[in-house]
């Protein structure tokens, strides 16, 4: 059965390849897509999948499903520069989370203020394109909606 | 040798980095001379890609990036 990975924020589905970043877009991490957010003030990204949260930035997380599925949710581009600036952090790490738990408290507007990019790259760490489908590259798309389906392969 | 050795030698040495800091899956480097970055050796060294401009440079590793930065960092 494949795994659905939530939109972790709200706002207009992209495909990866118009991240601007070129690890992002070229999928040197992984597959996955992306999420213009909505620039609503405060926003809370949420956790993709069921797992732990085996990493955990202000600005990006990674939680891990217990088949070993890694989402990465990352909240803007170059984002690390902000040293957590802007970014409350609702959970630890190694959390264990709920697809739909809050895990950061962000505003893209703010990012934007600052000369960045707040797209959202939603990856699937370690994964090949063939096993993501129903990606949602257009469009609105609400917090905790389906942004793509994850046919995961766990190793051995 | 390790990872973060092979990594750190294909940079061009402890002597060519400026800086260095990971992101959630990536090891952002600031070197002294780009042209004794390693892109190959890089990605012999387990990188999944390498993205480079001017004296930045980006090196792809994974969710391991801060464990293999710290490890750089100790090799430094």
């Amino acid at each position: 059965m494949s795994l659905p990975v939530l939109a972790p924020v709200a706002g207009r589905g992209l495909p990866l390849a118009r991240v601007p970043d070129p690890a992002f877009s070229a999928a040197l991490v992984g597959p996955g897509a992306a999420i213009d957010p909505a620039r609503d003030g405060l926003a809370t990204a949420v956790s993709p999948v069921d797992g732990t949260v085996v990493k955990l930035y202000p600005h990006a997380y990674v939680v891990r499903t217990p088949a070993g599925a890694g989402v990465l949710v990352h909240l803007g581009i170059d984002t690390v520069q902000l040293a957590g600036d802007g970014f409350e952090l609702l959970v630890s790490e190694n959390a264990t989370v709920v697809a739909g738990d809050p895990i950061v408290e962000w505003d893209p507007v703010l990012v934007e203020k600052g000369g960045r990019s707040s797209i959202c790259p939603v990856v699937a760490l370690d994964a090949v394109a063939s096993e993501l489908s129903s990606i949602t590259e257009a469009g609105p798309i609400a917090t905790g909606d389906v942004l793509f389906r994850w046919e995961h392969r766990p190793d051995g | 040798m390790s990872n973060a050795e092979q990594i750190l030698a294909a940079l061009g040495g402890a002597d060519n980095i400026v800086e260095i800091e990971p992101c959630i899956t990536r090891l952002r480097a600031e070197v002294d001379d780009p042209s004794l970055v390693n892109e190959a050796g890089l990605k012999a060294a387990g990188a999944h890609g390498v993205v480079k401009a001017g004296t930045a440079v980006q090196v792809v590793v994974g969710p391991e990036a801060d464990t293999i930065a710290s490890d750089i960092e100790d090799l430094m």
